[in-house]
């Protein structure tokens, strides 16, 4: 999954886009444009050796590592609704700087602040209620400093502020987040072992060496809880999906962006599509995908064993930004064919950071001449903004 | 006629005639120009000073507050737990906060100024303030200010300013501790106001500024935007006991509210060379109209009405107090820009830092000096109108109708005194209402003085009459006829130069009060030898504290016998709602040589032993004054980080150092309830047969490198507490010097246009064959008499006036009670600068006397 580029921008466009207005009045020359020594920092180079629980947790030898979390559920009464929950971390270096206070012979050195650190959270999170057509989008960020957020491995806790995921019993975690709209509080329940993604977790995203990362995703997780719009309390169940994926690296240039596919189905497998799209639209060879099947054996899936389709469009009013809209996808080695489509037009997401669309999505087709229908996510990134200009600015 | 004819009737002649005579008399239109001009531009100067010190302040605190709505600080100095920011963000929904934690430095590199260090989280800063709201168009910059510990953001004003540049290492003073930072960023601005507050301000990341000003842990305030009341009560729920949750606005005003009774002094000083320009006005135009009389007489003779005579002098007021008063809002820019400098330094001695860069000219303080120029001009020019318009046109013609009419005027004038006076000693008797009715006492006794002067003038004469012939033969006769003769005039310059001479006297009293009574309260207050504290930003207050290592190597310090240890906070009395100082000490530094204005009666001479047993605390007169107590309360209640506690009053005691008030508790006590034990100053009593000089020394080497201390002994911490009492006190140093040149005009002017007006007369005088050295002596004989008496009225009015600026003014501006303490040479002094005004005023017209051509003197006319 390519969400990597996501994060870069939402590192590196740090208010930018939010305080463009603002931004006339004041202007900041600083030192040095890139202190950042992305060397430093490891590289996925090879498939590593899992170890649960403790990988779970952060992973800070590597520059960016996110815990993603999306779902579908419903009321009882058949109502639906889409989440959207991420924790993503950036580290700004592999090591704390220490503070280097003069000492003399009866001097008490001055102990270091609690908020000195080398590393930034920040947390996207949106609702999207099917029925009313109404999208929740909120996004924060902090320093994982003073309790503020942070990420621990066992009990698995990832948390910024009052959103969390947090484990509960073994293979039980809490996902609670509130605004002063909506808020979120459900139980996810792990049914199948780490699904890892690539060769052995290691997924290639770009041609050079260490363009990777090290992923792997718990689907088909069983969820239940309560969910609040705007004071009314819903009580709802379905699936979530996540991904945890970590890595210190960036794509090809020349990348405008990509869609992604989560998709998890009623007869208990899942499938997870990555297409990294190029200026002419054309597709990155390292596109690439995994079939996860109901007991979780997966089939991993490279961007030739598939076609894509786009049927339709549709333009947001609010960046005017044009989205595909409709799908058909086609996997012959599965013998697999299925129509994507967003259960509501608007599922973009205008962070403070960056723009891209990210929401609930239905997919109805056939595998094995057998009806196939599921429930997921899409994410589309690049449509808004350019994805390789916004990150020249890093360049 | 009747008035559609009157309508079509043209005033042109009339303006013409005016404006003949301003060509024959430039020079008495000048003065009365000028005399508008200096009034104004006092008050203009001061409002404008004022003005700059409470716009730097105002601009450099919405510069931080931004659009903050509230804030969460502590009650005690150490402030905010960190825990509460993470409790914050963690238990309530989405509230927007930012934690801010800053402090006062010296930088070397950029002038050894105080600069505002303050200490941001960038990933919080976006609501509040815009800055930091660029920092991703220029690269990944902020991430090096993010995480490298000592790294700073200056303007790039500033850093242009000093020659600083992006990679340099500046020298951090933070009380006496040297520290170092590096500038790894530039703030540039395309907005005015934010430039210059920028200009006073250094940002770092919060670790950093929490390292730098060695606070960890601690926050300054937590930065809120709450708008929804629901959010702002989950907010209060959720703060633990020992901090408060207060609007943006609250400190701003408390703080703005402790110079309130220094400006309000400032601006009745402004308003009192006003007066005296006033007096100076009502002169000329007076002057204008009585030497037109026989014009103006012919004039409605042939048919010029009232209501056109009307218009005309108070339209030639009008233009020249137009004239007069954009003058002086110019001249009081120029004199603004030279005090403001003498203000900023009383502020930062006495209350805040500031640091006022630019001189800041609001609107207002132009508007403010036009309306009142122009409009105490034709109040003042209002009354000599009145007078001619309704003289009918056959007594104006004669021109001892108005001199007679004085004459018959001086037993009203005599109950007139009365009713001010009485009025004056009525508001300065009414506590409640405060300075502003003080001040209009003041005032009010000033005037009735003026209304007093024609028949003190007339009776003074008469007794010189006939000395003045013995002694001096003829002339000795002549002047005080001639004095007489002129009333409505002489009265006024007299008046004029009394004002100001007893203004002078007055001052010169009180501030001469002011400082035996200061100096006095430090001989006995101050009886540690040797007092150690950082070296403060300021002046009089200390804003860092001791290193706790240095403060508890200071205790075992070779050759000290006593340690005497203290430190200040703010605290609010919650009976009062003000804000005061609290001092916690761990001994009298006085030894119990301090003088108590009241003790507990139960407690004996001494109450430091029940003030250490824990039993209460003292507190200052100022804020028993400022209250408008009429005795001490049995008890105050402070706000404390452990909730509101009440302590009982033990005594009273003086402090000049605080016109807030200030309380006294017991360091163990203030240890136990506050949670801070730093220490911010340490008295020090060298053991018998020690030397206090090799102590001071041997202290500074100690400790040299690791915080630079102030040691000083007990006589040079006195010479610098009245080096910083000499310095407030200078600026009405310079009000009188001005008082002075408001009223020497007032005298030239008047004599000049009363010798001008008598040519005729002299002329005959001449002619029947008096010297020009006798008209000479005459004239300096009338002026030296007018200067005389204005110095001796001067006397009694500048005691009355010292008392009520000792025992009424000062008390209710700053609560403090001074020994009035006079000396002869306040009054010796004062009569010289009044008889040597009037001489001077009296040369030049004396001069051109001489020079007189005698026939054409005569024919004149």
């Amino acid at each position: 999954m390519q969400r990597i580029l996501i994060l870069i921008c939402t590192i590196v466009l740090t208010f930018l886009c939010s305080n463009s207005a603002q931004a006339a009045t004041t202007q900041l020359t600083w030192l040095d444009t890139d202190p950042v020594d992305t060397t430093a920092f490891r590289k996925a180079t090879t498939p590593q050796t899992w170890h649960f629980p403790e990988d779970f947790g952060p992973h800070e030898d590597y520059q960016t590592e996110w815990w993603y979390y999306t779902g579908n559920l419903q009321t009882e009464a058949g109502r639906e609704f889409g989440f959207q929950l991420t924790f993503f971390r950036q580290g700004l270096a592999p090591t704390v700087a220490q503070t280097i206070v003069p000492k003399t012979a009866e001097s008490t050195q001055s102990p270091q602040s609690q908020w000195r650190g080398n590393q930034i959270y920040s947390a996207h999170f949106t609702i999207s209620d099917i029925a009313q057509k109404n999208f929740y989008p909120y996004d924060r960020f902090s320093r994982n400093r003073i309790a503020l957020a942070g990420a621990i491995a066992d009990p698995y806790h990832v948390w910024l502020e009052n959103w969390s995921a947090t484990e509960i019993a073994p293979g039980q975690v809490r996902l609670e987040a509130t605004t002063p709209e909506v808020a979120l509080d459900l139980m996810v329940e792990q049914t199948l072992p780490p699904i890892l993604q690539g060769d052995r977790g290691l997924s290639i995203k770009g041609l050079e060496p260490g363009n990777a990362s090290q992923y792997y995703s718990l689907v088909q997780q069983p969820t239940k809880g309560a969910l609040t719009i705007n004071g009314q309390t819903f009580t709802v169940k379905g699936l979530t999906w996540k991904d945890h994926e970590y890595s210190t690296s960036s794509l090809s240039p020349g990348t405008v962006g990509w869609d992604w596919f989560s998709m998890q189905f009623n007869n208990g497998s899942a499938l997870m599509l990555y297409l990294l799209r190029h200026d002419d639209g054309s597709l990155e060879t390292t596109s690439a995908g995994t079939y996860i099947s109901a007991d979780g054996k997966t089939t991993p899936l490279t961007f030739q064993d598939w076609q894509v389709k786009v049927l339709s469009t549709w333009k947001s009013p609010q960046t005017k930004a044009v989205y595909p809209a409709k799908w058909t996808i086609a996997i012959p080695k599965l013998d697999l064919t299925l129509q994507a489509q967003p259960l509501m037009p608007n599922q973009e997401l205008k962070t403070q950071t960056a723009t891209y669309w990210e929401g609930a999505a239905a997919f109805e087709g056939s595998q094995k001449d057998q009806p196939l229908q599921g429930r997921g996510y899409i994410e589309l990134t690049g449509y808004a903004d350019r994805l390789d200009s916004l990150l020249s600015v890093r360049n | 006629m009747n008035s559609t004819e009157s309508q079509t009737v043209s005033n042109r002649p009339l303006w013409r005639l005016a404006w003949q005579r301003l060509r024959q008399r430039p020079l008495q239109y000048v003065l009365c120009v000028l005399g508008i001009a200096l009034g104004v531009a006092m008050m203009v100067s001061i409002d404008l000073a004022n003005g700059s010190a409470q716009r730097a302040f105002s601009l450099s605190t919405d510069a931080i507050t931004g659009r903050a709505t509230h804030r969460i600080v502590a009650i005690s100095p150490t402030g905010v737990e960190e825990s509460v920011y993470t409790q914050l963000k963690r238990g309530v929904n989405q509230v927007a906060a930012a934690p801010v934690v800053e402090g006062y430095v010296r930088t070397a590199e950029l002038g050894d100024q105080p600069m505002r260090l303050v200490g941001v989280d960038l990933l919080a800063e976006s609501p509040f303030r815009t800055y930091f709201s660029d920092i991703g168009s220029s690269g990944n910059g902020w991430v090096r200010f993010l995480m490298e510990p000592n790294t700073i953001v200056l303007s790039q004003e500033t850093a242009a300013q000093y020659k600083v540049s992006l990679g340099d290492v500046l020298h951090l003073d933070v009380a006496g501790q040297p520290r170092s930072a590096k500038v790894v960023g530039l703030l540039a601005t395309s907005d005015t106001l934010n430039r210059r507050a920028l200009s006073n301000f250094l940002f770092a990341d919060i670790a950093t500024t929490q390292e730098i000003l060695g606070s960890v842990g601690r926050l300054s305030q937590i930065d809120l935007m709450v708008d929804r009341p629901q959010d702002l009560e989950a907010i209060a729920a959720l703060l633990p006991q020992g901090v408060k949750l207060e609007t943006a606005e609250a400190q701003k005003n408390a703080v703005q509210q402790m110079t309130a009774a220094f400006e309000l002094n400032l601006t009745a000083l402004s308003l009192l060379a006003l007066v005296v320009g006033m007096f100076l006005i009502y002169n000329t135009v007076t002057f204008s109209v009585i030497q037109r009389r026989p014009i103006f007489g012919v004039l409605r003779c042939i048919g010029v009405t009232q209501g056109q005579l009307f218009t005309l002098i108070l339209g030639e007021a009008a233009i020249f107090s137009l004239i007069g008063s954009v003058l002086g809002v110019a001249l009081g820019i120029v004199l603004g820009r030279s005090i403001v400098g003498l203000i900023t330094q009383t502020i930062n001695d006495f209350y805040f830092v500031i640091n006022v860069q630019q001189v800041t000219l609001a609107q207002s303080t132009i508007v403010k000096g036009l309306v009142i120029g122009i409009a105490s001009s034709l109040i003042a020019s209002a009354v000599p109108a009145i007078e001619a318009m309704n003289t009918p046109p056959t007594l104006t013609l004669q021109r001892s109708t108005l001199e007679d009419k004085v004459q018959k005027l001086l037993p009203k004038l005599v109950f007139a005194w009365v009713i001010s006076t009485g009025l004056g000693i009525v508001l300065l008797r009414w506590q409640s209402a405060g300075l502003v009715a003080a001040f209009a006492g003041l005032f009010a006794v000033l005037l009735g003085a003026a209304l007093l002067t024609p028949p003190l003038i007339t009776l003074a004469m008469r007794g010189f009459s006939p000395m003045g012939q013995q002694f001096l033969g003829v002339i000795g006769r002549l002047a005080p006829r001639d004095i007489l003769r002129s009333l409505s005039r002489t009265s006024v310059a007299i008046a004029a130069l009394m004002v100001s001479v007893s203004v002078i006297v007055g001052v010169s009293i009180m501030v001469g009060s002011f400082r035996g009574t200061v100096v006095q309260w430090l001989d006995q207050t101050l009886q540690a030898d040797i007092y150690v504290s950082p070296p403060s930003t300021t002046a009089n207050r200390v804003l860092g504290k001791l290193d706790p290592a240095i403060a508890e190597a200071l205790k075992t310090q070779p050759g000290i016998q006593k340690a005497v240890s203290y430190n200040d906070a703010d605290v609010e009395v919650v009976d009062f709602h003000r804000q005061v100082k609290l001092i916690s000490a761990n001994g009298d530094v006085s030894q119990g040589k301090r003088p108590y204005a009241w003790i507990r009666p139960d407690l004996g001479k001494d109450p430091w032993n029940a003030l250490n047993a824990r039993q209460g605390v003292i507190i200052s007169e100022a804020l028993i004054l400022r209250e408008n107590l009429s005795e001490p309360p049995k008890s105050v209640t402070l706000q404390t980080p452990e909730g509101d506690r009440t302590f009982p009053v033990l005594a009273v005691f003086y402090d000049y150092s605080s016109d807030r008030g200030t309380i006294i508790l017991d360091n163990d006590l203030y240890e136990a309830i506050w949670h801070d034990s730093s220490i911010a100053s340490f008295g020090l009593f060298v053991a018998p047969n020690v030397s206090v000089e090799e102590t001071v020394n041997a202290i500074r080497d100690r400790f040299q490198g690791q915080q630079s201390l102030l040691v000083q002994s007990n006589r040079s911490l006195r010479q610098g507490s009245l080096e910083i009492f000499d310095r407030t006190f200078a600026i009405t140093d310079a009000l009188r010097l001005l008082a002075v040149v408001v009223a020497f005009i007032g005298v030239l002017s008047t004599l000049m246009s009363l010798q001008l007006e008598r040519t005729r007369e002299l002329g005959i005088l001449r002619a029947t064959g008096m010297a020009p050295r006798q008209l000479g002596a005459l004239m300096l004989l009338e002026t030296g008499l007018m200067g005389t008496m204005a110095g001796i009225f001067a006397m009694p009015l500048g005691y009355a006036l010292a008392w009520i600026l000792i025992y009424v003014i000062n008390v209710r501006s700053f609560g403090w009670t001074l020994q009035m303490a006079l000396q002869g040479r306040y009054f010796w002094q004062a009569l010289l600068v009044a008889i040597i005004a009037a001489l001077l005023a009296g040369i030049y017209p004396a001069f051109r006397l001489g020079r007189m051509n005698i026939s054409a003197a005569i024919r004149q006319e």
